[in-house]
């Protein structure tokens, strides 16, 4: 595949979240807000590359029978630096993500394209692989975020968007409100991709 | 079985490397996280005791330990504007740190959340703060309220809790009522002393 191709497929054709159903936990729990989302979706994007550089360089290194916890544990590494650093230089961030990013840790999406593509693949490829696997798990978080913060919370990245009289939906915060908004948005691409096949 | 001990060493090369590199980053960024958390403590001093801008915050020990802070608005320590403490208290997901200010007759001045790391979304909106505003506020309804028998409505008193987060609520409210009667209690103890 060109490498753009390996790119845009985490965009949409192969997104973590509504296609391939990877990392839904961190999805849940981190959506409710898009200025979490987003501020998750860069993390996760960083620990995304290095991990799947670093793999895909060790791959030659790496007996299979125990390529998982070595995977595990440089996908543990760079998030541990990823907390460390954050909570020396952006600390108002490191504070609203908080219990998160240690989940990072067990995010499907990372130890998934580990598995099927970085042990694999070539460095660049592994590199482009998860800067569009990660870009794709951002948009997807933001997308999830905007419509939970504004039925949830009526506002966008802080911004009111309703005025003072809207009644928020608390569900649309609580968990149920995620898997209700995941469900239609991955219903709707279905729909989309229907009608283009049957074109 | 043969491949048991070349699997191990294996192993152990990445643990060592992964392990270097952590203590690494470590040694870098543990200077500036305890100066930010330094520095957070010191305003947030400032903060719950409003007036003291000017004056002199003071500790009072006992033995090694911090009890709590003596707050004047001057530096010739005539004018006491109030008692600092450190208020802990269990939250849902966390151990929840709260600074709180509080008058000579126990009244609240102000309280500020030190460090929390409760459910995003829920139980951090204790720290909130709204577009246009410039403190949080949930936090801000602490001010004036009497230490003595503080309660969420939950509970009968007169805290609102946050929708949706009434653990990390309630954690914060009984550990403000709780630290502050300890430290009533042990200034009255050092007012029949002196």
């Amino acid at each position: 595949m060109s490498l753009l191709k390996e790119f845009t497929k985490g965009l949409n054709k192969e997104n973590p979240v509504f296609r391939l159903m990877l990392g839904l936990c961190p999805v849940l729990a981190v959506s409710s807000s898009v200025n979490n989302a987003i501020g998750m979706g860069a993390a996760a994007t960083f620990v995304l590359v290095c991990s799947n550089c670093v793999i895909s360089l060790i791959k030659g290194f790496v007996p299979a029978k125990i390529r998982i916890p070595i995977y595990i544990t440089v996908i543990a590494t760079f998030v541990t630096i990823v907390e460390l650093v954050m909570a020396a230089y952006a600390p108002e961030l490191s504070k609203a993500l908080g219990v998160f990013i240690p989940l990072i840790v067990v995010n499907c999406i990372i130890l998934g394209r580990a598995e099927a593509f970085a042990s694999r693949n070539s460095l660049i490829s592994s590199l482009i692989d998860g800067l569009g696997m990660g870009f794709g798990f951002t948009l997807a978080l933001t997308l999830i975020a905007t419509f939970r913060e504004i039925l949830g919370n009526g506002t966008w990245l802080g911004y009111p968007v309703f005025g003072s009289s809207f009644e928020p939906a608390l569900m649309m915060i609580l968990a149920p409100g995620a898997f209700i908004t995941i469900g239609f948005i991955i219903g709707f691409l279905n729909w989309l991709d229907h009608r283009k096949a049957a074109l | 079985m043969k491949d048991i001990p070349r699997f191990a060493l294996i192993l152990t090369i990445v643990t060592v490397i992964a392990s270097g590199s952590l203590a690494w980053i470590n040694k870098i960024t543990h200077p500036v996280i305890s100066a930010q958390e330094q520095k957070t403590f010191n305003e947030g001093l400032r903060a719950v005791l409003p007036g003291s801008g000017q004056g002199i915050i003071e500790p009072v020990m006992e033995n090694d330990n911090i009890l709590y802070y003596m707050g004047f608005a001057d530096p010739e320590k005539t004018n006491l504007i109030g008692y600092a403490f450190q208020a802990p208290g269990q939250g849902y997901s966390s151990l929840i740190q709260t600074l709180v200010g509080m008058d000579t007759s126990g009244t609240i001045l102000s309280i500020k959340v030190l460090s929390q790391k409760e459910t995003p979304g829920l139980g951090t909106k204790c720290e909130e703060i709204r577009t246009g505003e410039t403190t949080p506020w949930w936090q801000d309804q602490f001010q004036g309220q009497l230490t003595m028998d503080l309660k969420v409505d939950k509970d009968g008193g007169d805290i609102q809790s946050i929708t949706g987060a009434t653990i990390t609520s309630r954690a914060i409210t009984n550990a403000i009522a709780h630290s502050a009667s300890s430290v009533l209690s042990q200034i009255q103890k050092s007012n029949q002393d002196s």
